[in-house]
């Protein structure tokens, strides 16, 4: 597989087969380099399209905060359409077929949101908090086993929460829920925000409990 | 990994975290792969019930977005690169919408229905912290009477709020603030708080130590505070009297408000005093262990006629009865690790103590005794050969607490084809089970774990409702269940009464019943390849362990629950 890391200096720039330069004019052969560049864009767009949720994990998990999420995504979207011959060749060069693309696509656009993710943060290291590039190294490392495992957790939590009274559910929701928050939900309950807060998070250590035991599975129940 | 990083962890997530503490926790991630693991894992758990935040909020916002990008993408197909990024940037959108979107109609349609079951039939395990109501407990009492219909408590229970009666005995009661009032029947009150109570009738005693000085007691229009020690009081329909036996009290409201009482002093709150007996007749703490000791006794040698009795019953399997097997010559049997087995009929198959079994208090008081199993390793093993029509186990077993997911009673070691699993589950559902095929794996959906369970081998776990919860913690009850081929039934019985009755299916029916080598209290699993094991020792303790090769009727049941129940039962 390319390294698509390789050249990249953390600053978008036109590959030298931008498509801009090939609508800029119209001749012959660049017409049907144009028609190949357009197969290439929707097998391009297809799997980005498959993946992009995976790719929006693996990024999400490199950054200390959802700030910044959609910048990265974007740019690491884009470099990988600058990058796209590479893969393609790369995968040419490798087994000469495409139809398992999908797996590599997944690794290979993770090494450059990897990329994207460091320069992100490298851009705001005067920022209170940012990862430092070992800590994202490290991360990047253990992630890609996790978004294997995303649907299952998910499943997971579901289940875990089913578990909950309606008033621990809403309130380890509400954290994340538009329209309420903590704090609503103190003043409803006369409770202080801070130990609401401290039952949110043991609620949340309990649910990672729930989860592990869901996805390990137990010994026979007999 | 250290709970501290827990912490630091959903702060890091949250965005609450201090910058000297993110650097502490940046270290932890670099250097530690639990920590690092932890914190993907939280980091998942929280975007996921964002996910899940929103698609219970806002279920209409995708449809737009889909329109835009397919109108953006089905126009939109020239090359140019600087639309790329906002085609791309839609198309995250959007599939993160539509999955969002496919999540919620799948949980409408799977998810209500089976909350709907569940909240119907099986209650779902809560893994919020638990809490019971109640300001006192029930130390102790003798010949208690309680009223037709009401909550008959047992020694050890948590008392809840609000009001109380019986009609005849004595109930020695501590109040959660360190107070303890000696009762006698008939009486009627209401627990108030941990610090107060309410008498509309009966004769007691207080005893006020001074870690809870300041307890009150409210009878007439008065108010007893105490200022320490001990103090006795006489409510009937008529009169109220209050004697400080020792220290002092104050009276609040009534005709001797402000009034401070002393040692020997006493006065008449409501009616006239000299009609009431001597307030020195009130039992004493002693008086009344002495009372409950005369009445164990004779419930102990009562039950020793009945077990002799019993043992000679031809259906028995096995018999072990823990209580007097100590008392009766046969304490050197413990320390030599043996319960003995005293069914005439059967094989002896004594049981062998391994691991820190230690000896509890019995279940009628000093001089009888249980086996304790609260250590993980605790065990006592056992072989029992041969083949068997039906099976009844019954036993004693005070439960201090269902710490594991599941609790073993009587474990065969392997599970194979006919042995059998005795066991409660850890929101106090009994569960018995027989293994049909141990050569076929099976997957079906469990109602209790809400989810598709593969299971080695063909068997069926039969379930009782929940009996149990932790307001009983350490309190005796009887258990027992039939296993039924011939009338193809599964019956699950506590103290004599049947609490879950169930049908053998045609998948399930096996008649060829064996146990081989088995557990009391725990799940011996020798021939496992791996070095891992289930926990499911009982914490708690276990005696009177019976095994017929029948199917006891309920009455037969009944008969040994009632011989064998201890005091106050």
């Amino acid at each position: 597989m390319t390294n698509p890391a390789q050249n990249d200096d953390h600053s978008p720039r036109p590959a030298s087969d931008s498509p801009a330069e090939i609508t800029s004019e119209c001749q012959p052969e660049r017409h049907s380099r144009a028609a190949e560049r357009e197969v290439q864009y929707d097998r391009f767009v297809a799997l980005l399209a498959r993946h992009d949720l995976a790719i929006r994990r693996f990024v999400r998990y490199l950054m200390p905060s959802t700030d910044g999420v959609d910048d990265v995504i974007q740019e690491t979207a884009l470099e990988c359409w600058r990058k796209f011959d590479d893969f393609l060749s790369g995968r040419e060069q490798a087994n000469g077929v495409d139809d398992s693309a999908n797996d590599e696509f997944v690794r290979w656009a993770c090494v450059i949101a990897r990329y994207k993710a460091m320069s992100w943060q490298r851009n705001r290291s005067r920022d209170r908090l940012v990862f430092r590039e070992s800590v994202i190294e490290h991360l990047a490392g253990s992630a890609v086993e996790l978004i294997e495992q995303s649907e299952h957790r998910r499943q997971a939590i579901e289940t875990c929460l089913d578990q909950l009274s309606v008033n621990h559910r809403r309130l380890v929701l509400s954290v994340h829920m538009p329209g309420e928050s903590v704090a609503q939900i103190a003043k409803e309950s006369g409770v202080k925000p801070r130990q609401l807060y401290s039952k949110v998070n043991m609620l949340r250590s309990a649910l990672l409990r729930c989860v592990e035991r869901q996805l390990t599975g137990e010994l026979g129940n007999g | 990994m250290d709970k501290r990083f827990e912490k630091l962890i959903f702060q890091a997530i949250d965005q609450t975290i201090s910058p000297a503490d993110f650097q502490r926790l940046q270290d932890a991630i670099e250097s530690d792969a639990e920590v690092r693991q932890a914190y993907l894992k939280s980091l998942t758990l929280c975007e996921q019930l964002g996910e899940i935040a929103q698609d219970t909020s806002v279920p209409d916002s995708t449809s737009v977005l889909t329109t835009i990008v397919t109108d953006a993408t089905a126009t939109d197909r020239r090359f140019d690169w600087r639309l790329l990024g906002l085609a791309a940037t839609l198309l995250i959108a959007v599939s993160v919408g539509a999955y969002r979107l496919g999540r919620q109609d799948n949980r409408l349609r799977l998810g209500s229905r089976l909350t709907e079951s569940l909240s119907e039939e099986m209650p779902p395990l809560s893994s919020a912290e638990t809490q019971i109501a109640g300001h006192a407990t029930l130390r102790r009492g003798v010949a208690l009477k309680w009223p037709s219909g009401a909550t008959r408590h047992r020694e050890g229970d948590v008392l809840p709020n609000g009001l109380l009666a019986f009609e005849e005995g004595t109930a020695e009661i501590d109040f959660f603030c360190g107070a303890t009032l000696i009762v006698e029947g008939p009486a009627s009150f209401d627990i108030e708080s941990d610090w107060s109570v309410a008498v509309t009738q009966g004769r007691l005693r207080a005893n006020v130590p001074p870690v809870a000085r300041g307890f009150v007691v409210r009878a007439a229009d008065s108010e007893i505070i105490d200022l320490g020690t001990e103090f006795v009081l006489e409510v009937d329909s008529q009169n109220v009297r209050v004697d400080v036996i020792d220290g002092e009290v104050e009276l609040r409201g009534g005709a001797h408000d402000g009034q401070h009482l002393l040692t020997g002093e006493g006065v008449s709150l409501k009616g006239d005093a000299a009609a009431m007996p001597s307030p020195a007749s009130i039992s004493t703490v002693s008086d009344l262990q002495q009372q409950r000791r005369i009445a164990d006794e004779r419930s102990f040698e009562r039950w020793k006629t009945f077990a002799n009795q019993l043992s000679l019953d031809r259906r028995l399997i096995a018999y072990f009865p823990i209580a007097s097997g100590l008392q009766d010559g046969l304490q050197s049997g413990l320390l030599g690790r043996v319960v003995p087995d005293v069914a005439a009929s059967g094989q002896q198959s004594n049981g062998r103590i391994v691991g820190p079994v230690t000896s509890a208090d019995g279940r009628f008081g000093d001089g009888s005794y249980g086996l304790e199993f609260d250590r993980t390793g605790a065990r006592v093993r056992t072989r029992i050969d041969g083949t068997f029509r039906a099976f009844t186990f019954a036993c004693w077993a005070k439960i201090d607490s269902l710490k594991h997911r599941y609790n073993a009673l009587f474990m065969s070691d392997g599970y194979e084809n006919g042995e059998l699993h005795w066991q409660i589950r850890d929101d106090g559902r009994l569960m018995f089970s027989v293994m049909v095929d141990d050569t076929q794996k099976t997957q079906h959906f469990s109602p209790q774990d809400n989810k598709m369970v593969t299971q080695a081998g063909l068997h069926r776990v039969y379930y009782s409702d929940t009996f149990w919860d932790l307001s009983q913690s350490g309190q005796w009850f009887h258990l027992a269940a039939v296993y039924d081929p011939a009338n193809r039934k599964v019956i699950q019985y506590v103290n004599g009464t049947p609490i879950a009755s169930e049908t053998i299916a045609e998948k399930f029916y096996v008649d060829e019943l064996h146990i081989g080598a088995a557990e009391i209290g725990n799940w011996g699993q020798p021939f496992r390849k791996t070095p891992w094991f289930a926990v499911r020792n009982f914490n708690g303790a276990i005696d009177e362990m019976a095994i017929f090769d029948a199917a006891l009727s309920g009455e037969e049941l009944r008969q040994i629950y009632e011989s064998g129940k201890p005091v106050g039962y």
